[in-house]
């Protein structure tokens, strides 16, 4: 039996599958996350690249939503492991499901490289005047991976 | 009618316009509802709380709806592309309620409110936690609409 099916076949995965209600619950509280938390990503981006929020320094931005962010991640990733699993062997020879892995792990990239020279260092940009390049490389890159993200998300269900 | 107009037939010929309107309709309700968010998260005392509302309203309103059109719009091609479907549903009905609800609380009870100098922070509170409770009901209305029949 391949992992796949093997993750399939886990009692409380299938029934969850069969169920015709549960599935696009799940589904419903993923695309909540997207849009109450991607809306959040999107602002502090904007916010990185000068075009709203002006007046709010980058450190409120990034400090004040960071908790929710994460929330709304971890809520994310919670209903996207049960989606996946509950039909695992479909998933599993999907390019699209497979690229938008590769998408988050770019994201998850993303973090490690820019959290250290920009996001963790937003007292120094405020100080300065103009915005520095590698903040709108970043700012630009995230935007260009979360719609990666959300397009591919899409794509999976035509798939066949 | 609407399924006799040529708009509508090459919507139903091309294999990637419903898709392609899917995923503007996503990324779309994403920045409106999620810019709507950010005031009513800052009603609820939760985030941006160096900000006035106001502020923080006028910073995203644009964004809300310039994003909120890109959603009717996708949302009209996706109607138009697969109308016998919808007209059918009984799901997607309710769900075009909430949105118009959701529309009109949006620019009149939740502006005033969010705009106000000294509101009463209840009211806010309560204000804000219906805003997001009609947007998230117009998202599981959407999802439904695809599940149901």
């Amino acid at each position: 039996m391949s992992i796949s099916q093997s993750l399939e076949s886990i009692g409380f995965l299938s029934d969850f599958a069969d169920s015709v209600l549960v599935y696009p619950i799940v589904l419903s509280i993923h695309l909540t996350c997207i849009a109450l938390f991607g809306g959040m990503i999107l602002m502090t981006n904007l916010r990185l690249l000068g075009l709203t929020f002006n007046s709010v320094t980058i450190t409120q931005m990034v400090t004040n939503l960071r908790p929710w962010k994460l929330v709304g991640g971890t809520i994310m990733i919670a209903t996207g492991l049960l989606l996946a699993t509950s039909e695992a062997t479909k998933y599993a020879l999907n390019p699209f499901f497979w690229t938008k892995m590769i998408i988050l792990g770019l994201i998850f990239v993303h973090g490690f490289v820019f959290r250290p020279i920009v996001y963790n260092r937003t007292e120094e940009l405020d100080r300065s005047a103009a915005i520095p390049a590698k903040v709108k490389v970043a700012a630009i890159l995230s935007l260009v991976l979360w719609t990666g993200m959300f397009t591919m998300g899409r794509l999976i269900a035509y798939w066949e | 009618m609407l399924l006799q107009n040529t708009f509508v037939d090459a919507l139903n010929d091309a294999e990637w316009v419903f898709p392609l309107a899917e995923c503007v309709h996503i990324g779309g309700f994403a920045i409106g509802v999620g810019s709507i968010a950010l005031v009513d998260f800052r009603m609820l005392n939760l985030g941006l709380r160096q900000e006035t509302t106001a502020r923080i309203l006028r910073y995203t309103e644009l964004w809300t709806i310039v994003a909120l059109i890109f959603v009717l719009f996708s949302g009209a091609t996706l109607f138009l592309s697969q109308t016998h479907i919808y007209l059918i549903n009984q799901i997607f009905p309710i769900k075009m309620y909430i949105l118009l609800a959701a529309l009109i609380y949006n620019f009149t009870i939740h502006r005033k409110v969010a705009t106000m100098e000294n509101p009463p922070p209840a009211l806010s509170k309560v204000v804000a936690i219906m805003s997001l409770l009609l947007w998230v009901l117009v998202v599981f209305g959407g999802i439904f609409t695809g599940f149901l029949e």
